[in-house]
């Protein structure tokens, strides 16, 4: 089935276009939302990068009256300290983006490893691995993060570093079912009779065709993980104030009701980034995976 | 959470939920809005703060309207919020060096079983609330002795002078309890009360008092229910039944306020209070006694810097208070000049404090440290007195930043900061404090920089014996034997050293929000009772 899905993306044996052309290719195989929750995305990424110079108020800084409603000075208002809510919203995509990155990365490649041994190992060590996951996942996700970060301190990094611990198994056990599946195929056990190492059969033969769900997974996930910091700073066990970080705007905003525009900005950008990373994910699920959809 | 089981639209919609969620900001819960009230019904809409019932136990300030209401303290306090008045005791005589106290009861005093007020009670619950060794016990410090004279008379002998001795005993937490009733529930009033009493569960969700009000139900997180005392043996209230119901944030208070699901509403802050539009909704906004202060704690562990008197004097001229009372209660609040609020005994003419940068980068200099240095600052993460401590951190932050002292921000849960503040001591930290009775006395033994009183432990006088200052002690024990004018001026000459001292630095004292439904009168704060329920009555 993967093999299939690597076909898709093979282009027309005669001709063999540049990179560029068959990225081009790709993107038009893409379903309408999946570019709207691409562009969502990128809007975001160039965000985090590059902000500092967009020429936007000192998010840290008093940059007028407090709490006024948004005007064509401030367009989204000003919070309680008088800080201009557009500039921190947007200087927020500086911390989210890349702990939604950090976070999914390193889940993936501790998971992706972990599930790869336990796959390819079998016997005792993937009983212990899977059972280490079978614990992690028992626990509701937030509480054990929650939990973590409680023990590690408020913090930024603390609260990625507990999210981490969060995701990892769900990479553990996708990668361990494709490699529990690609392992039985004939080109491997072809490799093993040739006389292939353990690594050269597991990084050589198996790994490159497991790839496609983790993918997918992964840039769904983003947007959850985007979620979950953004819940960890609104109970404040996330980034410490004043970081313009979103869960912490929102929880400034929540106790002021009647100014609706405090927590709106930081709201509209996780809800934007969120969905922009499920129609993403669903749309490059339907391209590469399409046995699940 | 994003598990592989999940099918994808559930996903999608999961996501986008929770991210409007988070934007309809979570922390409104509007769900407990009841229908309007029947017209014999006083609804309080409140963040209950209740630790215990127990007079003996209780210490919060919900705690102090409800045991004023359930137990007659001995003296109460006038609305003028400075005479001592009668309440239990119909009179009382002491000597001439306030050491002696003879409380003479009034005989009409009934508890609500019918049973009269006597002195073996009182005796009983003032050594119960010693004994207990709990948060209120503080109130009984320094009685010697108390004696039942008569079944009426109780003299009451204490260590040394206390001319604000009558003051202490208008809290509720020196409320009278029925002896014989709470007895008979596993009450004890021995020297190991604090093992052997019983009652704590009892109290909870029964009341034994002589107050105008006897306790019928306690929920947590949901309602305390208040049913008039019919045995009352003063004026009795209007209401035949009084609701606290738990609401949490300002918000949803000012919604139920609206709406008229609640009568009153006491902890709206001044933001929400300018968006009250409702002509069915009244607003006062008074001054309290009230404050929010940091700290420095010159002992603790992790300075990076010996906060010595300059240094200290340095920060506190970095403030920008004037911008301070602006930014936290959107300038509904009183400038604060030291630990003692303004309008106690010692407070009137005390110089205000007044930001100077100029001065504060010289002293920093003079200190060795001209480029400034860095400072943690751990604060319980809460909202108090319409105060967002958290809002208060980060102005904080910006003022001491203009004289290149950079201060990192660790907002905290109450039970860790407290365990943090009472172990290694933090460098900065933020907190707040209400009164318990009128008295100045109350601010020095908690506040001055006195050995053993609770700041000058945390703020480390362990380690750094220096902050402690030998001139505060002499005066305290002056003011608490004089009265008038000269009880006046000793607590002025400790206020001023208190000032000096620079540990506790007041940061704003917030005016109070009294709102409430346009058909409620007689509402008023009051420093002993925070909200006398029983004067509370709606227009016919």
């Amino acid at each position: 089935m993967t093999d299939r899905t690597l076909d898709m993306a093979l282009p027309a044996a005669n001709s063999r276009p540049s990179a560029a052309a068959r990225a081009l290719a790709a993107l038009r195989r893409l379903p309408a939302p999946a570019l709207f929750g691409g562009a969502v995305v990128l809007f975001w990424v160039i965000a985090a990068l590059t902000v500092q110079y967009w020429g936007l108020p000192e998010p840290l800084q008093i940059a007028g009256k407090r709490l006024q409603a948004p005007s064509l000075s401030h367009w989204l208002g000003t919070d309680a300290l008088g800080r201009d809510v557009l500039s921190r919203t947007l200087h927020g995509a500086v911390f989210s983006v890349p702990v939604a990155i950090g976070v999914v990365a390193a889940g993936v490649a501790i998971g992706a490893a972990l599930g790869a041994i336990a796959g390819y190992v079998g016997g005792v060590v993937d009983g212990l691995i899977m059972r280490l996951v079978d614990v992690t996942v028992a626990f509701p996700p937030i509480l054990l993060a929650m939990t973590v970060a409680a023990i590690l301190g408020p913090g930024l990094v603390n609260a990625a570093f507990a999210m981490v611990i969060v995701w990892w198994p769900i990479y553990a056990r996708l990668m361990r079912a494709q490699v529990l599946e690609v392992r039985e195929r004939e080109h491997v056990e072809a490799a093993v009779a040739g006389g292939a190492g353990h690594t050269r059969v597991l990084c050589v033969h198996i790994l490159p065709l497991c790839w496609t769900p983790i993918l997918v997974n992964a840039t769904m996930d983003f947007g959850q993980v985007v979620l979950l910091a953004a819940s960890l700073s609104f109970i404040g066990l996330g980034a410490s104030p004043p970081t313009p970080e979103w869960g912490s705007m929102i929880s400034e905003g929540a106790s002021r009701f009647y100014n609706w525009w405090v927590a709106f900005g930081p709201g509209m950008a996780i809800l934007t980034l969120v969905l922009g990373f499920s129609f993403l994910g669903d749309g490059l699920r339907d391209l590469l995976d399409p046995r699940s959809s | 959470m994003a598990y592989d089981v999940l099918a994808r639209p559930l996903r999608l919609m999961g996501s986008t939920a929770l991210a409007l969620t988070l934007a309809a900001s979570l922390a409104t819960s509007l769900s407990s809005a009841a229908s309007a009230q029947e017209k014999d019904t006083l609804v309080i809409a409140r963040s209950m703060d209740v630790n215990a019932l127990d007079p003996a136990r209780a210490f919060c300030d919900t705690c102090q309207i409800v045991l004023t209401s359930i137990y007659d303290p001995l003296t109460t306090l006038a609305p003028d919020n400075k005479t001592i008045v009668p309440r239990l005791a119909k009179s009382w005589e002491a000597n001439e060096n306030q050491t002696v106290f003879t409380f003479h009861i009034d005989p009409t005093a009934v508890f609500a079983d019918g049973s009269p007020v006597e002195g073996k009670d009182v005796k009983w619950s003032f050594e119960r609330l010693k004994n207990m060794k709990g948060n209120p016990s503080f109130f009984m410090d320094g009685v010697k002795s108390i004696e039942v004279t008569d079944p009426k008379t109780v003299v009451i002998t204490l260590d040394a002078s206390n001319s604000e001795f009558l003051n202490k005993l208008s809290a509720g937490f020196t409320g009278v309890i029925n002896s014989d009733v709470a007895i008979a529930q596993g009450a004890t009033a021995d020297a190991d009360a604090d093992k052997t009493d019983k009652a704590e569960a009892w109290f909870l969700t029964h009341s034994a008092g002589s107050g105008p009000f006897a306790l019928s139900a306690y929920r947590p997180d949901d309602e305390l229910r208040l049913t008039r005392n019919e045995a009352y043996w003063g004026k009795k209230p209007a209401f035949s039944e009084v609701v606290f119901r738990q609401t949490k944030d300002s918000v949803a208070q000012a919604q139920m306020l609206e709406s008229g699901a609640a009568d009153i509403a006491m902890q709206i802050d001044m933001d929400t209070a300018g968006s009250l539009a409702s002509p069915q909704v009244k607003t006062e906004i008074i001054p309290s006694y009230n404050f929010l202060y940091i700290a420095l704690g010159a002992g603790a562990k992790s300075n990076t810097v010996p906060l010595t008197p300059d240094v200290r004097k340095a920060i506190a001229l970095a403030i920008d208070y004037e911008g301070m009372i602006d930014f936290t209660v959107g300038g509904k609040g009183k400038k604060q000049s030291t630990a003692i609020p303004n309008g106690f005994s010692g407070t009137e003419g005390l110089p205000e404090r007044k930001e100077n940068l100029a001065e504060a980068k010289e002293l920093l200099k003079k200190a060795g440290v001209p480029d400034g240095f860095e400072i943690e600052a751990v604060y319980p993460n809460d909202n108090i007195y319409g105060v967002d401590i958290n809002l208060m951190m980060q102005k904080v932050q910006q003022d001491l930043a203009r004289i290149g002292v950079k201060v990192s921000l660790k907002p905290s849960t109450y039970p860790v900061w407290r365990t943090q503040v009472n172990g290694d001591g933090i460098p900065l930290t933020a907190v707040y404090y209400a009164p318990d009775y009128y008295g100045t006395g109350q601010y020095a033994d908690y506040f001055a920089m006195m050995p053993g009183t609770s700041w000058s432990k945390r703020a480390g006088a362990a380690n750094n014996p220096a902050i402690i200052n030998s001139k505060e002690a002499p005066l305290l024990a002056k003011a608490l034997a004089s009265a008038g004018a000269d009880q006046e001026k000793a607590f002025h000459e400790l206020a001023l050293e208190m000032m000096a001292d620079n540990i506790i630095i007041p940061m704003v004292s917030p005016d109070l929000v009294l709102a409430h439904r346009a058909d409620i009168e007689g509402v008023r704060y009051s420093a002993c009772c925070n909200l006398p329920v029983a004067e509370i009555s709606r227009k016919k």
